[in-house]
């Protein structure tokens, strides 16, 4: 159940850019979606896919930090694709956000990729890279 | 350590009012790094929480967002930069950092002192003009 949801993660995420095998992961696992329980020689497929997105409970830190610093109220739907502008967060904002991050996961971001982060999925992904490369 | 963290060297003049920009976040930046450090020179644990902290820092250069000029700028980063680095070498105590940071707008002052006395004094206390 967990791989499904993280496979579903996977498709929607923005920055993964292995796009020969997207594709036929997409073929994968729509035959894997139409059957109630899927071969077991799968798994590892759909594991390796896990590897390119960040994982859910990274996104969830990240959106609930995200939620606290811009004082969202607890319904409003953060999900990985949301912006931070639209999210009515301004340039300080997002820096703000940045360094609570940045202490949150004991993680130091570089200039360059402070400039480039604009929504929540990919500042989660930035996350997991510098947290494999620790 | 310290002295060592505040030797950035702001160069004169920012040429434009992004590059005014960056400035401000690279102090941004430098200041919440430094916040782990003040906790602990000031023993502030209990007292207040990171998060607490930069938001008081954000709040403070949000007051001054609307400025265009950038030697105005300038200088008000200079400000900054020297009260971050008296912060940061222990040139201040303990009180000056939670009245100053932690509480809201009355400081340390809570306020019994002036209670009973009439509009007319407050105002005049405060200033020439109301």
């Amino acid at each position: 159940m967990a791989s499904l949801t993280a496979s579903s993660l996977s498709f929607s995420s923005v920055s993964c850019s292995f796009k020969p095998n997207q594709v036929s992961n997409l073929r994968k696992a729509s035959l894997s979606f139409s059957g109630k329980g899927f071969p077991s020689h799968r798994m590892p497929a759909l594991r390796f896919r896990v590897a390119c997105a960040a994982k859910p409970e990274t996104v969830n830190k990240v959106v609930e930090i995200v939620k606290k610093q811009l004082a969202l109220p607890e319904d409003r739907d953060v999900n990985g694709e949301s912006k931070f502008a639209t999210l009515g967060a301004d340039s300080l904002d997002t820096v703000e956000i940045v360094m609570g991050l940045e202490e949150e996961f004991g993680i130091s971001v570089e200039e360059e990729s402070a400039q480039s982060i604009t929504t929540v999925q990919e500042a989660a992904d930035m996350i997991e890279k510098l947290l494999e490369k620790k | 350590m310290a002295s060592s963290l505040k030797y950035v060297r702001v160069p004169p003049n920012s040429a434009s009012l992004a590059e005014a920009r960056q400035r401000v976040f690279e102090f941004f930046k430098t200041a919440c790094r430094s916040i782990p450090s003040i906790m602990e020179i000031y023993t502030l644990h209990d007292v207040v929480a990171p998060s607490h902290l930069r938001s008081t820092i954000a709040s403070e250069i949000r007051k001054n967002a609307h400025v265009t000029n950038t030697k105005v700028i300038d200088m008000l980063l200079f400000k900054a930069t020297e009260e971050l680095s008296n912060i940061v070498e222990h040139a201040k105590q303990r009180h000056h950092i939670i009245g100053q940071y932690v509480l809201g707008r009355q400081g340390l002052d809570v306020g019994t002192k002036d209670q009973g006395v009439s509009d007319f004094l407050k105002n005049f206390y405060k200033s020439n003009y109301f």
